[in-house]
């Protein structure tokens, strides 16, 4: 049926859609707080390195079960969520001198500040467990490595759970959004904060909602992506940060379906890069996406597409 | 010759039309008014004239040569120098400064005569500021010159976006709604200054909503509803319109 | 007078004082000290041209420093120019580059130009570890020679020193006259409101591009200067990192104020050195001193607008419904 090229290049394709899958967990939670405040969370990155050594810390002194363990970084995302919202976005608030900066002042003031928090935690982090990757202990990490044979291709059973995860995720928020009390309220702040604010709905809570709710599915991909790979390191937020970033920006800034899809496109385009031109160019494919998609598509790939959250 | 010239410009968005087959003209040394009931397209039109929206079909001309589609700042050193609508200072920079800004527009400077302080760069420098200093005594703002203009009383900002719009050397001034937020005394000292620039032999077309200012100074008035002109003719005339008092009808009432 | 005074100060300290009070303390570390400390300043004052007078929030600047760095060390391993060839070359390539990307991002709207920034900073870095050629990739560039620009030999930690803080003088001279005079005036207001610039007649694209490679030149000087006398160059030290600490420099001194960029260079420089015994704290000192910069301090130490201000009108232009049917993130 295939050739040995073909088998590879297909297993190569797999590869890489497990990987727009990676860059797709992060960019839910990335885009949710862009799309409800319109704010750049530079610290997103760090709130999924977060999840992995809370993650470590919790298998190394605990080694709970796995639901247990999932449970265990989804609360620490949640906190470091909450905090870095306390930290980096509530002080801005109180730069509002009339009422039509109260929803504004929120969303708009805090690109430096989540910027500065990123270096100081990401610092913090490397002065505590060191600058060096850290190894996730085998009993974890060889359960993400078991080889699931399809035919000539092989897949590991990380990659199934980051897929199944992903879609976890991706249908809890939709459920959320779409169907909870405070999912309505962050819809209502996300079109109108002002407005929400004018028919009731707690912006402040809202917005602390929407910070733990998208840090707490950031931690999660940053533990199960921990796992997959078996080490963990400080700076490890940035890459998937960026990426995250693209495909936010490629799927049209505040769709969150847009986001995911364009994810995968990124892992895919980044699998083929590799296979053609090597690991270290194929870096450039995203910053490549990003400046193009900046350039040429303003509004992200799906055009119109204004759909919020 | 007329000065502007609009030639059947229409301006779509999406499926709305907002300005619809609109044409008209101003003549050098005129005071015409743009009025219409909210909505009707008046500042769609404005955008169209001074290039801030390209317009769907049609054409405008000033001084003979067509500027549809041109950037706004070609346009402005055509001379049309506008002012908007709500205030858009500079408020981190003085009064004098964002004149200067308006005169620079007009002059043009570069980033290299700056910096190597040329003589013709001492000398644009002074006809900047020349210019900038005349249009401020022209609007009655030298006093504040070294404020801030956030720091600035509402009232006078109203004067200040004008002289910066003045700095530009313009042969039409464009006001979009310069009595906006003002109140009557304030509104009648505004109608005078106005006056007083046209009588100066400045050509201005006054966008406006408030009926007062316009049919006490205009010479000629054109009224827009829904994206169409439906009348052009001195205050006295349009007033008796029937056309105009049915567009008007219910949503404000013909001073 | 103020206008003789202070330029009088600036020269007695950097020639004077300065290299009097380092070469009696015959350091070689202090002199290294103070000319890293002088190539920053001369960063940190090509970001504020950018980001303080014009607004326009970057997040690559280090990658112009990086251009200028690998054109020095290239030219001058390569083919033996030396440094009186070498550092204005270095300054020509940067702002090359600089005029290159600018011309297709500066129709974008600050966020997007800051993020596209990032983006072609970070596509400049890539490039520069993996065309292993022509930059020898992540082992980077090394014996590159010292300072002896026309056969004048400066390799002398004073000659050194000297040649910096003339550059660096030059490059404050440049910065003040292109801010303190009308052309400034008119890149203040872009900073305030481009879109009214324009109304004003004042051609806000070709603006924004001389700016930018005004001010990429200079970033392009301060690399070739870092590679002569550091003679090694390597791809981690122009990374996003490096943007950023220039970043913070500009917003801790101060957004639009010349001195604040000078301050906010020694600061960001010499606190976190200053602090070296309780091990290396530089960037989570960088991080926490801009957090508690931008939270207590919004107009920096000497700022003429607040680093909130700037952010909240570059969110404010993204996010205004454009009364034209343009696409978002684009004027």
């Amino acid at each position: 049926m295939f050739d040995r090229f073909d088998i590879f290049f297909v297993q190569q394709l797999i590869n890489g859609f497990s990987v727009g899958l990676v860059y797709a967990l992060v960019a839910i939670g990335f885009t949710l707080i862009f799309g409800v405040l319109n704010v750049v969370n530079f610290a997103h990155g760090e709130i999924y390195m977060i999840g992995a050594y809370a993650g470590l810390l919790a298998i190394v002194f605990l080694a709970p079960p796995w639901v247990a363990l999932i449970l265990l970084v989804l609360a620490a995302g949640i906190a470091a969520g909450v905090a870095l919202e306390r930290a980096a976005f509530k002080p801005f608030r109180r730069f509002r001198d009339e009422a039509s900066l109260k929803s504004k002042a929120m969303r708009e003031s805090t690109l430096l500040s989540s910027l500065a928090i990123s270096i100081v935690v990401r610092e913090s982090v490397e002065k505590i467990f060191g600058a060096d990757m850290q190894a996730i202990p085998r009993a974890y990490a060889d359960a993400m490595q078991d080889p699931i044979v399809l035919g000539e291709l092989a897949v590991a059973s990380g990659q199934i759970a980051i897929l199944a995860a992903a879609l976890v995720m991706f249908a809890t928020l939709q459920w959320i959004l779409k169907r909870t009390d405070i999912g309505l309220s962050i819809r209502a702040v996300a079109a109108n904060p002002l407005g929400a604010q004018y028919v009731g709905v707690n912006v402040d809570r809202t917005v602390i909602a929407t910070f733990a709710i998208g840090s707490g599915m950031g931690a999660v991909a940053g533990i199960l992506i921990g796992l997959y790979q078996g080490t963990i390191f400080p700076a490890m937020g940035f890459a998937p940060g960026v990426k995250a970033f693209v495909a936010m920006v490629m799927g049209g800034l505040n769709s969150i379906p847009g986001a995911v899809i364009c994810a995968i496109v990124l892992g895919l385009a980044e699998a083929v890069a590799t296979e053609f031109f090597g690991q270290g160019w194929a870096d450039l494919v995203a910053y490549v996406f990003l400046v193009l998609t900046l350039v040429f598509f303003p509004t992200g790939l799906f055009g119109a597409g204004r759909e919020r959250v | 010759m007329a000065l502007l010239e609009i030639d059947r410009v229409t301006r779509r968005f999406g499926g709305l039309v907002a300005v619809d087959d609109v044409s008209g003209a101003i003549a050098e040394g005129e005071l015409v008014g743009l009025i219409g009931p909210n909505g009707a397209g008046k500042t769609t039109l404005f955008n169209v004239i001074c290039g801030f929206t390209p317009p769907s079909s049609g054409e405008v001309r000033f001084a003979g040569e067509p500027i549809t589609g041109l950037r706004p700042w070609r346009i402005c050193r055509r001379g049309i120098g506008r002012t908007f609508q709500n205030l858009r200072l500079f408020p981190n920079m003085t009064v004098f400064d964002n004149v200067s800004v308006g005169a620079v527009g007009r002059l043009g400077i570069g980033p290299f005569e700056s910096l190597l302080r040329t003589r013709a760069a001492r000398d644009r420098a002074a006809d900047v500021s020349a210019r900038t200093w005349q249009a401020l005594e022209r609007t009655g703002l030298a006093p504040y010159a070294h404020l801030l203009a956030a720091d600035l009383p509402y009232g006078r900002r109203k004067y200040l976006e004008i002289a910066r719009a003045l700095a530009t050397g313009p042969r039409l001034l464009v006001l979009d709604e310069p009595a906006a937020g003002l109140n009557e005394t304030e509104t009648a000292e505004l109608a005078r200054f106005i006056r007083t620039l046209h009588a100066e032999g400045l050509t201005i077309l006054l966008v406006e909503h408030d009926m007062s200012l316009v049919m006490g100074i205009c010479q000629r008035v054109m009224v827009l509803a829904s994206g169409r002109k439906i009348a052009d003719a001195p205050p006295s005339v349009v007033q008796q319109d029937p056309l105009v008092l049915e567009a008007y009808l219910g949503t404000e009432e013909v001073a | 007078m103020r206008g003789v005074l202070a330029p009088l100060a600036v020269f007695a300290v950097l020639f004077g004082v300065l290299p009097a009070g380092l070469s009696a303390a015959g350091s070689g570390y202090l002199f290294r000290l103070a000319d890293v400390t002088l190539i920053f300043c001369i960063l940190s004052l090509s970001m504020q041209l950018i980001t303080g007078v014009a607004g326009l929030l970057t997040l690559g600047h280090a990658a112009f420093y990086g251009i200028g760095a690998y054109t020095a060390a290239i030219l001058s391993t390569r083919l033996g120019f030396d440094a009186g060839l070498t550092i204005p070359a270095s300054g020509l390539v940067s702002a090359l580059f600089g005029v290159l990307i600018a011309l297709p991002t500066m129709r974008l709207v600050s966020i997007y130009f800051a993020v596209a920034t990032l983006g072609l900073g970070e596509m400049i870095y890539v490039t520069l570890l993996n065309w292993v050629s022509f930059t020898r990739g992540p082992l980077g560039i090394g014996d590159i020679p010292p300072l002896r620009p026309f056969g004048f030999d400066l390799s002398s930690p004073l000659g050194t020193y000297l040649l910096i803080a003339a550059l660096a003088a030059l490059a404050l001279l440049v910065v003040h006259r292109v801010a303190h005079s009308y052309y400034g005036n008119t890149l203040r207001a872009l900073r305030e409101d481009d879109q009214c610039a324009d109304a004003m007649g004042l051609p806000v694209v070709r603006l924004k591009i001389e700016t930018f490679a005004i001010a990429t030149f200079l970033a392009g000087i301060a690399g070739a200067l870092w590679a002569h006398t550091t003679g090694y160059v390597n791809p981690a030290d122009f990374r996003f990192a490096e943007s950023i600490l220039i970043l913070a420099m500009v917003v801790v001194g101060g957004l639009g104020s010349i001195p604040g960029a000078i301050v906010g260079a020694a600061l960001l420089i010499l606190l976190p050195e200053a602090l070296r015994a309780i091990g290396r704290v530089r960037i989570l000192a960088v991080g926490l001193i801009m957090f508690l910069c931008i939270l207590f301090l919004p107009k920096g130490l000497f700022g003429e607008v607040t680093a909130l201000d700037l952010v909240r009108r570059q969110f404010g232009a993204a996010w205004r419904g454009s009364p034209t049917d343009r696409p978002l993130g684009w004027r």
